[in-house]
């Protein structure tokens, strides 16, 4: 923790880290229902 | 393609730029940000925090118009659009308060201080929560699509108060609250004009990558519509 708070600049990395997660969560997501459209349509995947 | 190489490297540069470039007293090349007293390095969150609070905003706005859309035309895609874009500003929205809070704890020295920034965001996430819920429990894709639409078109009333009225006139933590000296657009603040380049350019990256991700969303959702009906039809 102190050391976070001397050195700024990690803290807005683990805050693009964040950001990045969101992004890759909706990703996963997006994922899941295409994988799911093409169980309908037959295609083995 | 081009623009998705270009996103690319935007996204890229914003990165690099936002985190590494050096903060200095007194700026002189068109890579140095200026020093904020007290905030230092903690400055650079505007690059990344900012952007998802503004992604949020735009993705309500999103879910508004097609919602408006839906209820004149009826057009159950229009519905798919609204859902694609009210999932990313969810996301956003809680990117946005998560974001804040752990800079906040080392920056404000705690997690959550009730700011009226962080307290209308609250209430977003639960005005938003609520359409969530509102949708899930209706079974007719109709019946749903329209009192979703009416639910999203009432609550995009709210947004302009909660981001960018009420947070000004209160005062508070964020840059732009009304006891802040340097009063005024929350861009203003202190920022030179390096910074406020790197800022928008983070704006503008973001804002394409919504609306590629608000693109798939929305495209995976009607193909699924589409699918299920065909199936339907021949079952």
């Amino acid at each position: 923790m102190e050391f976070l708070e001397k050195n700024a600049i990690y803290i807005v990395m683990i805050i693009v880290l964040i950001v990045w997660v969101g992004v890759f969560l909706y990703l996963w997501n997006l994922d899941k229902r295409i994988k799911n459209i093409e169980k309908e349509i037959g295609e083995k995947k | 393609m081009i623009w998705k190489i270009f996103l690319f490297l935007l996204l890229c540069f914003v990165s690099v730029a936002g985190i590494s470039f050096p903060i200095v007293d007194n700026p002189q090349a068109w890579y140095e940000f200026p020093f904020i007293k007290g905030l230092e390095e903690n400055a650079k969150i505007i690059f990344f925090h900012v952007p998802t609070a503004w992604l949020t905003v735009i993705a309500f706005f999103m879910t508004a118009i097609y919602s408006f859309k839906y209820l004149r035309k009826k057009n159950l895609d229009d519905d798919a659009k609204s859902y694609a874009a009210a999932q990313l500003g969810i996301i956003f929205c809680i990117l946005a308060t998560v974001t804040g809070a752990v800079w906040a704890k080392f920056a404000w020295g705690s997690f959550w201080s009730w700011d009226p920034r962080q307290t209308s965001i609250f209430a977003l996430l639960l005005i938003y929560g609520a359409w969530f819920a509102l949708r899930s429990s209706i079974e007719s894709e109709e019946k749903r699509a329209t009192l979703s639409s009416v639910y999203a078109i009432i609550a995009f009333v709210t947004v302009p108060f909660f981001i960018f009225i009420l947070p000004r006139i209160m005062t508070g933590l964020h840059p732009g609250s009304a006891d802040d000296t340097n009063a005024g657009p929350v861009i203003d603040f202190k920022m030179n004009s390096n910074m406020q380049l790197i800022f928008f350019l983070s704006l503008i990256g973001f804002t394409i990558l919504y609306f590629w991700m608000w693109r798939l969303g929305y495209k995976s959702l009607i193909y699924r519509d589409k699918l299920n009906k065909q199936l339907l039809l021949r079952g």
